[in-house]
């Protein structure tokens, strides 16, 4: 298992006189290497926040070539999270299997009036989604970037000072050791989360947020056998009116959870409400934490301004439907850093707004928007309503949605689908969506009587 | 076809604020649903307080034995609310002696529905099974219960035949709307005779007339009520929001590339 190395680097006071360099250059259309190269010395890059976004940006810019500082204020809490990441990443991030605590193999959705599917019966003995602890995960992918030679400074940044001309610094300005200190850099990666200090300070612009709740409960034996592999998922108007409600199991105990955008007051009447759903699952456990974080509903309006990107959840780059972010945090750090790392050759040349937007922000939106907008779909469609939530258990209970759905969660492409099943599916769906409705008009009109 | 234009033309107003307000912070006035936990239960059958769907005030009633089928059904005891009510995380109190309110129906059997109560005249009365199921599910909408693995529902939907639900749902709403177009089309039609002489199969040869009886087709399947026209606009906002918040970034000063360096 990973284990926590933390270097408590304490850098000296690092504002350095300013570089004669040239002034960056207009736009031109011709694409051969149009910024300046720097005198005598690397790109400097400072990426704020230490989770997934920040330390593969980190990784992925040490890696290249330019000077890295990481910044995290605090390098061993365990962030709120569901801990899910799909198996895609575990390739692609060269994670180590000893870091995945539970493969879940099996997911249940259970409706609002508790007819429950199984999704998972086309999954092949090799597929799982791969459970971790955060805090796990998030010192294994730091101390790797640290490796590749990025500087870990344990601090919390305060301020970022904006550069007063396209040739000065930025200047991060954080408390280390109970004293202020500041760093001046050329490019800076904000990957400090949905809260995000660097967002403001270039003014990213707000995003709406849901909030997401759970507490952790350690369970008797016998019930955590039932969740040894399987996770379950909760649907209804008692638990969440625009989000869905979970139990997932963690490493020796469950995290029972919901979330919401829209009634966020009342998000401990939902708790309970999926206390009670899940009760004779969970009861005699015994709550062992509580912990709450806000999740971005969509992008913020700016994410690349000046030589400052946005990645992560700074960026706002959860999908909807599913609140998937680890996994799109670790992906945007990294193509953000080979971006900054291709733009300025190696590190050897300054880098401008304009490589930011081609290198990351193109390349990221041309990749991942389709991935967004079906998800946005889904869930405008499915989680509306209680006669939605039923059409999507209906429908969720069909082979061929198991296998497209679970396929694209844990590859992020999609799948080559045999066309008629295609047209079958798209058949049923609507079919399902206009039976459920008609019920729940029926329902109404139940209501209208009495 | 009518149907499934009833997807998006939905009078409930849960809809409607799907459509407006996911993405803004909640103020009060948009939080119409109280939460299940808070709404006071009628000791009622159907406990017809106000659920989610219409968001309206909690409706006090008084025990209605509605339906002609008089199915048995566990009254709900009043000691049920405090156990919501109360504000105590901890699991469910439980005395042994108060019976939680569970849904309950003879015909309710293993999960799913047992058609063999449900025959008339020697075949199975599907009304009477959609109706079943929709009283089922709004008693699960109004009371949630715990879902246990002991007695799982697998009901499924698609087990009534299609042709059950046209009966019922689709073609009174057919016949009405075939009504009203038909209505319309023989006054139009006689209207464009009398100021024009155009006689109705010298009309139909028209490109004009095919046309305007186009819109009409169309215009009747789609607007069927006065806010249909309204839903519809916003649904077509709302399916361009989330693209314009992605697209936002671009959007940014570019100009502005040189102001920051």
């Amino acid at each position: 298992m990973a284990s926590q190395s933390l270097h408590h680097h304490f850098a000296s006071l690092r504002l350095r006189t300013r570089q004669p360099l040239k002034p960056s250059p207009r736009p031109l259309t011709v694409a051969a290497s149009k910024n300046p190269p720097l005198p005598g010395r690397k790109l400097r890059a400072a990426v704020i926040g230490g989770g997934p976004a920040g330390s593969s940006a980190a990784e992925s810019l040490a890696s290249g070539g330019v000077e890295t500082f990481l910044f995290e204020r605090s390098p061993s809490s365990a962030k709120p999270c569901g801990g899910a990441i799909p198996l895609c990443m575990l390739d692609e991030f060269d994670l180590p299997h000893s870091l995945v605590d539970r493969h879940v193999t099996e997911m249940r959705v259970i409706s609002p009036s508790n007819i429950t599917v199984d999704f998972g019966k086309t999954l092949r003995p090799h597929e799982f989604i791969a459970m971790l602890r955060r805090e796990v995960l998030d010192s294994f992918l730091r101390s790797r970037a640290e490796s590749r030679g990025a500087e870990l400074i344990t601090g919390l940044v305060t301020d970022l000072e904006l550069p007063r001309s396209s040739s000065s610094p930025y200047v991060v300005h954080y408390t280390s050791g109970g004293s202020k200190r500041s760093l001046a850099v050329d490019v800076v990666v904000g990957a400090d989360g949905a809260n995000s200090r660097v967002a403001k300070s270039i003014g990213a612009g707000e995003y709406s947020y849901a909030i997401a709740f759970q507490e952790r409960i350690r369970l008797p034996d016998e019930k955590m056998k039932y969740y040894e592999n399987l996770a379950e998922m909760y649907l209804g108007d008692d638990v969440s009116p625009d989000f869905y409600a979970w139990v997932f199991p963690k490493c020796d105990h469950v995290a029972v959870g919901t979330g919401t955008v829209r009634s966020k007051r009342e998000i401990k009447a939902y708790q309970r409400g999926i206390r009670e759903r899940a009760r004779p699952k969970i009861e005699g456990g015994q709550v062992i934490k509580v912990e709450a974080h806000p999740i971005p509903e969509h992008p913020r309006p700016v994410r690349v301004r000046g030589r400052v990107a946005l990645v992560g959840d700074a960026a706002g780059y959860v999908t909807k439907c599913s609140g998937e972010g680890i996994y799109f945090a670790a992906k945007s750090g990294r193509m953000c850093g080979e971006g900054i790392v291709k733009a300025s050759e190696g590190g050897a040349r300054m880098v401008g707004e304009e490589d930011l937007r081609r290198e990351y922000l193109r390349q990221w939106d041309d990749r991942y928007v389709s991935t967004y907008r079906v998800l946005d779909l889904l869930e405008k469609v499915f989680y509306g309503s209680n006669w939605g939530r039923e059409a999507m258990v209906e429908l969720c209970g069909g082979e061929y949605v198991q296998r497209v759905s679970l396929e694209s969660y844990m590859y992020k492409r999609l799948v080559e689908g045999d066309r008629w099943e295609g047209v079958k599916m798209a058949a049923s769906t609507v079919a399902t969506l206009v039976r459920c409705k008609i019920m729940s008009g029926e329902m109404g009109r139940l209501k209208a009587i009495a | 076809m009518s149907i499934s234009m009833a997807l998006f033309s939905p009078p409930a107003p849960n809809l409607r604020t799907l459509l407006s307000s996911p993405r803004s912070l909640p103020k009060p006035r948009l939080t119409l649903k109280p939460s299940p936990s808070l709404m006071p239960k009628a000791p009622a059958f159907f406990a017809v307080s106000a659920s989610s769907d219409n968001g309206a005030g909690a409706v006090p009633s008084s025990a209605v034995a509605v339906e002609e089928q008089g199915e048995p059904k566990v009254a709900v005891e009043p000691a049920k609310e405090p156990e919501r009510e109360n504000g105590s995380v901890a699991s469910a109190p439980e005395e042994g002696a108060v019976a939680v309110a569970k849904f309950n129906d003879s015909r309710w059997v293993g999960g799913t529905w047992n058609l063999k109560q449900f025959q008339k005249d020697g075949s199975t009365d599907w009304d009477a099974v959609i109706d079943a199921e929709v009283r089922r599910r709004k008693w699960l909408e109004d009371n949630p219960e715990s879902s246990s693995n002991d007695d799982p529902v697998v009901f499924d939907t698609s087990i009534i035949p299609w042709w059950a639900w046209m009966k019922r749902f689709h073609l009174p709403e057919a016949e009405l709307l075939n009504g009203r177009a038909a209505m319309i089309g023989f006054f139009m039609a006689y209207l464009v005779d009398s100021l024009t002489g155009v006689g109705l199969v010298d009309q139909m040869g028209n490109f004009f007339c095919k046309t305007l009886l186009f819109i009409a087709v169309v215009g009747v399947l789609v607007i069927r009520k006065n806010e249909d026209v309204e839903t519809i606009k916003k649904l077509i906002e709302e399916t361009t929001f989330y693209d314009k918040q992605w697209q936002a970034t671009w959007q940014d000063d570019n100009s502005g590339s040189s102001k920051n360096g």
